[in-house]
């Protein structure tokens, strides 16, 4: 078990971690793991609003940690869009990337934010 | 006094957070992150540069863009309310120039506004000078500027030639 846990390579390794926050949070739509400069590194979703995703999120971020610093938040934890259907939400995978995902209007925020801040710390040691 | 927005555009390592680094007289916002690709540079824009100079009587917001096409998305966005372009090019990098010239087709379809082109890197070996940028632009010699976004002597130029085309 352990050495076909070796033999996997980081890719398939993302996919896994990817694959297990869904199943703790069915809910997700898109699921996302950017480069800090905006390349999509792993995905869960559509394909094609994963490129885009990747780099709005890493605008979204950039920015984020910006205005974090300029009105003296502290260190920034998550970015959140409110749609009136759902919410995009993104949190830093140590300085190495960032996690970005989509969830419906009525999810419970709370139990995503524990989920995926959890996730972003497992991440951190994959990248 | 009426700000005016100038957005500082063209493509990766032209120069554009360095330009605004060099000239804004306010604390600039900046949005540069580590770079995965070998770009020839540490880091690169994903958000924006922002930064605000007294020049010639006006007071310009200076919005510079990302490089990098995956952000065209903030192209379109930083183009909004421009009252000028300043398009940054490499003259030793005459294959970014079709790139350069996506760019300002780009932001001059939502922002009809005065451009100046800005040849930087001068100073390196086999570089395209400023009339031969001019030719491939199609754009007059005068909208053409060579300078170097590092040297606070210089970095002005182009805007102080942009600010004679828009005319206020
Ligand atoms: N030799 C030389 N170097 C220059 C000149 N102008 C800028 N540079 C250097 O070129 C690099 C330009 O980097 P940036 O200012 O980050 O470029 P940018 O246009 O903001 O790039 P992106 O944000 O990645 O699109 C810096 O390392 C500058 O010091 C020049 O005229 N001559
Ligand atoms: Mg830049």
């Amino acid at each position: 078990m352990k050495e076909e846990r070796k033999k996997m390579s980081k890719q398939e390794q993302l996919q896994n971690l990817l694959g297990k926050l869904r199943a703790a949070l069915p809910e997700l739509r898109e699921i996302i793991v950017a480069s800090a400069d905006g390349l999509p590194i792993a995905q869960l979703g559509e394909s094609e609003i994963a490129t885009r995703l990747a780099a709005m999120a890493a605008t979204a971020h950039g920015l984020g940690k910006r205005i974090a610093t300029t009105t003296h938040l502290g260190d920034l934890m998550e970015i959140v869009v409110r749609g009136n259907q759902a919410y995009f939400i993104a949190y830093a995978i140590g300085d190495k990337g960032i996690l970005g995902l989509t969830t419906p209007a009525g999810s419970n925020l709370g139990l995503v934010r524990l989920e995926a801040q959890e996730y972003a710390k497992r991440l951190a040691e994959l990248l | 006094m009426e700000p005016l927005k100038v957005i500082v555009t063209g493509p990766v390592g032209a120069g554009k957070s360095t330009l605004i680094r060099t000239l804004s007289e306010t604390e600039v916002v900046d949005t540069d992150a580590a770079a995965t690709e070998a770009i020839g540079k540490a880091t690169t824009t994903v958000a924006l540069d922002h930064g605000t100079l007294h020049l010639d009587g006006h007071l310009l917001h200076l919005f510079g863009t990302p490089g990098q096409e995956r952000f065209d998305f903030m192209w379109e966005i930083l183009s909004q309310g421009a009252l000028g372009i300043l398009l940054l090019v490499r003259a030793d990098r005459p294959d970014k120039l079709p790139a350069a010239r996506n760019i300002l087709d780009f932001v001059r379809s939502r922002a009809p506004v005065p451009y100046v082109v800005g040849v930087t890197h001068l100073d390196r070996p086999k570089v395209w000078r400023p009339e031969e940028v001019a030719l491939f632009f199609g754009t007059p010699l005068e909208q053409v500027v060579g300078f170097d976004p590092r040297d606070p002597a210089e970095a002005a130029r182009p805007l102080a030639r942009l600010l004679e085309l828009i005319g206020t």
